[in-house]
């Protein structure tokens, strides 16, 4: 396993594309609504354009701070909590994201046993660098590993 | 009685207090495993043998599918209540949640059930047309616990010529 990062650093994520049949798809199981399944009544819309449901965008961002947490030697187990979760601007068919994660300095008491809670600020980019969502949220991380990275 | 079309309705029209159960899902295996596959790939809800040993001690749904299912509920149930309306709605766009937290895990077989209370309007005006509507939102399983909570603050438009207050 890779040596964990040093408290209060940045991590930068892996990039996943979203076409628009993986909009579509999310939307018609998940989020079924004009904007996020249909281009033309997409354009009449709030949102001028077929966009990702905003729990895809969710979602996905876990997946993004859940590998990118590991491949750094951070042992995520699972989402605890989002405190907050803001989405600034749409995510249209054919755009990117990434996330980009600063941890918080300390570990706390997880409701989870055999976890310690960590602290996370994520932003979710796309492309061209534009935060599209920003969340607030703390990760159980394996208590074992946690232990292991004290000097 | 008239018939409530609730996404037809102004930002004045809708109530603090307002509350709908917009319906209850049963969870199956084949949906965890599923979605956690393409969305969340955690080991305690990709592979219900592994799971057995985890921390979970069993197959448990990803906490994402659990909300993105309360999204599924309450398009469902709003479009019930607001056939005929389609490019019409007036509120409906999420912009941004507070306190999300998953407090129990959903196993397969389990039946969660989704609330919904309007407990504040924020006075904001964004873009000069829309409102907010805050909503507190609860899950809860087959024996009465709660497993999720969240608050959402949906976009709604105000009515055109309105002058008046809240």
């Amino acid at each position: 396993m890779a040596t964990p990062s040093s408290p209060g650093a940045h991590l930068s994520s892996d990039t996943i594309a979203l076409d628009k049949s993986a909009i579509v798809a999310f939307a018609s199981r998940f989020d079924p609504q004009p904007y996020h399944l249909d281009a033309e009544a997409a354009e009449q819309s709030i949102f001028g354009g077929l966009c990702a449901s905003g729990w895809h965008i969710a979602a996905l961002a876990t997946r993004l701070v859940s590998e990118t947490l590991l491949q750094n030697g951070h042992p995520f187990v699972e989402m605890i909590s989002v405190s907050q979760l803001n989405w600034s601007r749409p995510t249209f068919v054919n755009e990117q994201i990434s996330v980009r994660i600063a941890l918080d300095a300390s570990l706390s008491e997880s409701p989870i046993p055999g976890t310690r809670a960590q602290s996370l600020q994520v932003e979710v980019c796309n492309g061209d660098g534009a935060v599209v969502a920003k969340m607030s949220a703390t990760a159980a991380i394996s208590a074992e590993s946690a232990l292991e990275a004290q000097p | 009685m008239s018939t409530l079309y609730l996404r037809d309705r102004w930002f004045e029209d809708l109530p603090v207090g307002e509350f709908h159960v917009f319906g209850s899902h049963t969870f199956s295996e084949l949906e965890i495993v599923e979605f956690a596959e393409a969305f969340d790939p955690r080991p305690q809800s990709t592979d219900p043998v592994q799971a057995r040993c985890n921390h979970r001690q069993g197959l448990v749904a990803s906490p994402w599918l659990i909300t993105a299912t309360w999204m599924r509920k309450m398009v469902d149930y709003m479009e019930v209540y607001a056939q005929g309306v389609n490019d019409g709605r007036r509120n409906g766009a999420g912009v941004a949640i507070h306190d999300l937290q998953w407090l129990e895990p959903v196993r397969p077989g389990h039946t969660v059930t989704y609330t919904y209370e309007i407990i504040a309007k924020p006075d904001r005006v964004i873009r000069e047309k829309w409102g907010l509507i805050r909503s507190r939102n609860e899950a809860f399983n087959q024996y009465s616990n709660k497993v999720m909570q969240f608050e959402i603050d949906i976009l709604a438009e105000r009515r055109p010529d309105s002058s008046h207050d809240v």
